[in-house]
């Protein structure tokens, strides 16, 4: 089973920028989005 | 296309054939297409080649708080971030789902504009999409639930931007309940009630525009130990949920469901859960806007809002009609209105309705944001010519 440091749920508006700092911060991370990148 | 016409021959554009131009929809969203597509195409193009990001497609839910199942798979989650948005909120008309509607979606979508569209719900989705496809060329009708369109707005000015939107030929129903629906040969028919009495809209199309709600159904977020209020999910003002390890942010939480704020809460979020760092939020300021045309943008109270909490209040109006500016680019309509604590001057609140508000109000944010008075908009040189002479001049016209 893959462990992640940081989960992102919503690839949208507010998760792309936590995923991004979050990556520059070196964290291991997965982001997971169901429709498509970008949000609403 | 009467607008390009009407504007075109103002500004001294001749030989154009008023009969001889039409409005092609389906050029108009291929192009919007384009634009979004080159978005997202920009945004894996820095996702995928990142080596600290695992891009998974599927709907997540949680099985504990450190477990998430992603369509079947499973994977462990040490932290987690909730970002999952919002999505129209359901239906509440019998017989609208089975007649049929567009959503916000939908209606970006059209191969073809429609005769005639009711649009039901006087926020500022209904309202953008009402004026797009008044420009069109749709007859539409507005049926706002409140007796203001945009709500929470200042009253002034939204009442003025009814009157902009009923004088370019949009009915504009305030105060209008729509209690049913039902189809009539290939008409939509939404029964509406207004001041008791029944009343019959019928269009060949409708856009429910209704309010948006948090996305929290199909989460698991019971097993994940993440509370949910009224508003949406219950956060701290580090954005961490009710469950130690997870953060949430966004349109989730509820509150100001704009774009600005979720991608203000992310970074934060991001150095609260990697470093631990406990940034808090503030949202004392978090301005909005409304892109029709006149554009109406609003921060902090209204007057009636600032008199409630107890301020005794300045009150500082302009027209754009008394701007030279304005004049030049043909668009006098719209008005300021700023809002001070009458003993101490701090600026309470802004509200511009006309060319450009979206910009402009960020004059009154920055402000606003160092609990300032109007001293630094008065008192500071302004280009001349241009629109932000008109902020200086309702600011010193507080009193
Ligand atoms: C028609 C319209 C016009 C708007 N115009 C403006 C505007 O002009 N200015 C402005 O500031 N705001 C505007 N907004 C609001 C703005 O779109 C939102 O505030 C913003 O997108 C919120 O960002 P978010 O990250 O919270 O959610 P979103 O950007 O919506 O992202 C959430 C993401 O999560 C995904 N998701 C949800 N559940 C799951 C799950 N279980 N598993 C995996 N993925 C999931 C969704 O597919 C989505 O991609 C508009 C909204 C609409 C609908």
């Amino acid at each position: 089973m893959k462990q992640f440091d940081l989960v992102v749920i919503g690839a949208g508006q507010g998760g792309l920028p936590a995923a991004a700092l979050a990556a520059r911060l070196g964290a291991n991370i997965a982001l997971i989005e169901m429709g498509e990148v970008g949000g609403t | 296309m009467h607008l390009v016409r009407d504007r075109a021959y103002e500004f001294g554009v001749r030989g154009i054939d008023p009969t001889k131009i039409w409005f092609d929809l389906e050029s108009a969203v291929a192009r919007k297409d384009k634009i979004v597509q080159d978005i997202v195409d920009g945004i894996y193009g820095w996702i995928k080649p990142n080596n600290r990001i695992t891009f998974l497609r599927g709907q997540a839910e949680f099985t504990s708080p450190v477990d998430i199942r992603v369509d079947g798979q499973q994977i462990t989650a040490v932290k987690s971030v909730i970002a999952t948005g919002s999505r129209t909120a359901d239906v509440q008309i019998p017989g609208l789902a089975k007649i049929g509607y567009l959503t916000n979606r939908d209606a970006l979508m059209l191969q073809k504009v429609p005769a005639s569209l009711i649009v039901i719900g006087g926020g500022y989705i209904g309202i953008e999409f009402a004026q797009m496809y008044a420009r069109f060329g749709t007859d539409v009708t507005i049926l706002s639930r409140s007796p203001l369109l945009m709500r929470h707005e200042e009253p002034e000015l939204s009442e003025r931007l009814a009157q902009v939107l009923t004088a370019e030929g949009i009915d504009v129903q305030l105060g209008a309940t729509a209690v049913s629906a039902i189809k009539e040969g290939p008409h939509k028919v939404i029964i509406t009630e207004i001041d008791g009495q029944a009343h019959r809209f019928k269009a060949e199309e409708v856009l429910y525009a209704a309010g948006r709600v948090p996305r929290v159904e199909g989460l698991g977020l019971e097993q994940a130990g993440v509370a949910v209020g009224p508003q949406g999910i219950i956060y701290d003002e580090t954005l961490r949920t009710t469950a130690v390890n997870i953060w949430s942010l966004g349109d989730v939480n509820g509150g100001a469901m704009f774009t600005h704020r979720a991608t203000y809460d992310g970074p934060i979020v991001a150095l609260n859960a990697i470093k631990d760092a406990g940034r808090t939020v503030d949202y004392r300021v978090v301005p909005r806007a409304v892109f029709t045309q006149p554009a109406l943008a609003g921060v902090g109270l209204t007057e009636a809002e600032a008199l409630a909490a107890g301020y005794e209040v300045k009150v500082g109006t302009a027209l754009f009609a008394h701007s030279g500016r304005a004049k030049a680019i043909g668009e006098t309509e719209g008005m300021l209105k700023f809002i001070a604590d009458a003993e101490t001057g701090e600026l309470l609140g802004g509200h511009i309705l006309g060319p450009h508000a979206d910009i402009l109000i960020h004059q009154v944010v920055t402000a606003m944001y160092n609990k300032g008075t109007a001293e630094s908009l008065y008192k500071s040189i302004h280009i001349h010519p241009t629109l932000s002479e008109m902020v200086k001049d309702a600011a010193k016209k507080l009193r």
